[in-house]
């Protein structure tokens, strides 16, 4: 009973330490293939493009988890902003690209260029590189 | 009997590393979808390809010929914090509208010597560099 137990446990263990190695090994090859554009990779980050999505939607509460800690009055007052944005003026995205990005040690920068048409029917074209680090984006320009 | 146990447990491994390349897979989604149309890669502009050559070799002389007062200081600014430039990538073009927009990311060392990335943009226009973001 004792040796049977002993049987599972160590075939357990085995397969265990058998799936955190095909999950750390994945996770690295995957990085390497999304950095290196290979299979037609583009490298960008789903987080980046979270933080995009967000921002061209005016949806403050969709990427309030991918970026920084901020205090609730300044949540707040981006809530706020959002709303009056949505309700007084109209922005219309045009286009959304992913120029491409690169990973060095913790930190990638991704560069996306954006197309919009404001309230004003003036079309913008203009360029954002998201700095990502630890899954949030720390620095947005 | 020993080598039926060796083989039994490198089995229950290779098929644990199996389990976890497939968990990687099924956990890690990939990008969300871009609803918004994107726009067509475009080749490296030769007049934004100068001015960043000239950042690479840190040829400041080059540099102030190619670009103006207000566009050196954007660029320090887009360069911040990296004082010590030690590689520069061209990651992609596009252009909409005859406005052009060529992307690179910079490598290089903080005053304080660590390692870290930026990445900047060059607005290009008539075949010349008009804007840094």
């Amino acid at each position: 009973m004792v040796g049977l137990r002993r049987l599972i446990a160590g075939s357990a263990g085995t397969l265990l330490v058998g799936m955190f190695a095909g999950f750390v090994i994945a996770s690295a090859v995957g990085v390497f293939v999304q950095d290196s554009g290979l299979f037609g990779a583009s490298g960008e980050s789903p987080v980046a493009r979270a933080y995009m999505l967000g921002l061209l939607q005016r949806d403050p509460n969709s990427i309030v988890g991918i970026r920084p800690n901020q205090s609730i009055a300044q949540r707040a007052a981006e809530l706020q902003g959002a709303d009056t944005s949505r309700t007084t003026s109209t922005i219309q995205p045009l286009s959304l690209t992913y120029i491409g990005g690169a990973t060095v040690g913790g930190y990638s920068v991704h560069i996306y260029a954006v197309d919009l048409r404001n309230s004003q029917g003036v079309d913008q074209f203009f360029p954002l590189a998201l700095t990502v680090s630890g899954g949030k984006v720390v620095r947005s320009e | 009997m020993n080598e039926a146990r060796a083989a039994v447990t490198l089995s229950l491994f290779a098929i644990g590393i199996l389990a976890g390349v497939v968990v990687h897979s099924v956990v890690d989604r990939g990008p969300a979808e871009n609803p918004y149309p994107t726009l067509p890669k475009v080749e490296e502009p030769r007049a934004a390809h100068d001015v960043v050559a000239a950042i690479g070799t840190d040829d400041a002389q080059s540099l102030s010929r190619l670009v103006d007062s207000k566009m050196l200081s954007d660029l320090d600014a887009a360069l911040q914090p990296i004082t010590d430039v030690r590689t520069t990538k061209f990651v992609g073009a596009v252009e909409s509208e005859g406005r052009l927009l060529s992307a690179y990311v910079v490598t290089g060392k903080t005053t304080e010597g660590i390692d870290f990335v930026v990445g900047f943009v060059l607005r290009v226009a008539n075949d010349q560099v008009v804007g840094v973001n």
